[in-house]
């Protein structure tokens, strides 16, 4: 076996596929040839990742809100940087979304400011007749004479 | 006849059928066969999506997101390529968009090792070819250690890694699959190798550094 054939076989030794004439000698290349020995440790490196067919081993116990923390912090900020690269059609519906909500929010805040509102001069400005105004306010309320022509007819 | 239940019958004859007839079940309004369909592949699925992202749930997202994007785009399938690279090409552009997405390429990583994974690197460092299969599958470092690696490539480069190392993919099939051009293809894996045997050949310098310290 040669080293251009050994190096074609890291992947099998590596997810035990070879059959076991040809482990013997992909194993025995390695001990002759430092080079490829070198060449499968580097391989080794990213193999776990590239190479296995299995799941990977369960991650070392850590506390639930530690492990959540990591998850959220690990997580890319949607939003951080938008440029004309990164920029994706999904990107924008959510960008034009939370603009809208802003744009609504803002102006529903600006009608509730100019909106009228029951100051003091309104309260001071109440009818005399505490009946008469409670009368007025309670649109169910039985119509009250007003003036003296009303009381005529 | 063999005393099974027309149910478990009913199951069997549901596996038996190849995907193309489950996709024409699906796009004639028997939407549940899509679940039989993306059973089939949901192992193959998000192991591929593992090989992207270290952290699980990221990749379960990402793998649920793929299996919508398929629902949603079944009526484009066209029977002429196989369902599982049609899906395999959703996945893949989902990832690439994530990970394009993160663009975190830590350009450094040597001496910011914990020390399980300065334990592994020793490890390929002296340990016979034999051992290092045997022990890579036991210890989680090792496929930290290894998406830290990757992780140092550009999303381009790793698209073109995963899809040749892992999925074995020919240079004209990740042409198609990510409708690049096959010498684009050629010189992102020329790249990326270059770029990971660096890095790579870095770290067991420094662990065989920090071996011979200790």
């Amino acid at each position: 076996m040669n080293c251009f054939e050994a190096r074609q076989e890291f992947a099998a030794l590596w997810r035990n596929t070879a059959s076991g004439e040809r482990r013997a000698e992909i194993l025995a290349h390695l001990k002759s040839c430092a080079k490829c020995d070198h060449a499968f440790r580097v391989f080794a490196l990213t193999a776990p990742v590239l190479h296995s067919e299995s799941e990977p081993p369960a991650a070392a116990r850590v506390s639930a809100p530690a492990r959540r923390e990591f998850s959220l912090s690990d997580r890319p900020r949607r939003f951080a940087s938008v440029s004309r690269e990164t920029a994706s059609p999904r990107r924008w519906v959510a960008m034009a979304a939370a603009a809208a909500i802003f744009v609504i929010a803002g102006s529903a805040a600006f009608y509730s400011v100019d909106a009228p509102r029951e100051t003091l001069s309104d309260e001071l400005s109440m009818p005399e007749s505490n009946d008469n105004y409670q009368a007025a306010a309670d649109p169910l309320a039985p119509e009250m004479p007003m003036t003296e022509s009303d009381l005529a007819s | 006849m063999f005393g099974l239940s027309a149910r478990r019958r009913a199951r069997w004859s549901l596996t038996d059928k190849p995907d193309e007839e489950l996709i024409r079940e699906v796009l004639g309004g028997q939407t549940d066969s899509f679940s039989e369909l993306a059973g089939r592949h949901r192992q193959r699925v998000e192991r591929l999506c593992r090989r992207f992202f270290s952290d699980e749930e990221m990749a379960r997202d990402i793998a649920q997101e793929s299996f919508i994007r398929a629902f949603t785009a079944l009526a484009t399938y066209r029977a002429e390529m196989p369902f599982g690279g049609w899906l395999r090409a959703i996945v893949v552009n989902l990832c690439y968009d994530e990970l394009r997405r993160r663009r975190r390429r830590p350009e450094e990583l040597v001496g910011d090792f914990s020390a399980p994974e300065v334990q592994w690197m020793q490890l390929v460092n002296g340990a016979t070819p034999e051992q290092l299969v045997g022990e890579a599958e036991e210890r989680r470092e090792s496929y930290d250690l290894a998406h830290r690696l990757l992780d140092t490539l550009k999303p381009e480069d790793r698209m073109v890694m995963v899809l040749k190392e892992s999925e074995e993919l020919s240079v004209s099939e990740i042409a198609e699959t990510l409708g690049w051009s096959e010498a684009k293809v050629k010189i992102r894996a020329f790249r990326a190798r270059q770029a990971l045997r660096k890095q790579a050949e870095r770290m067991l310098a420094a662990s065989g550094r920090t071996r011979n310290q200790s």
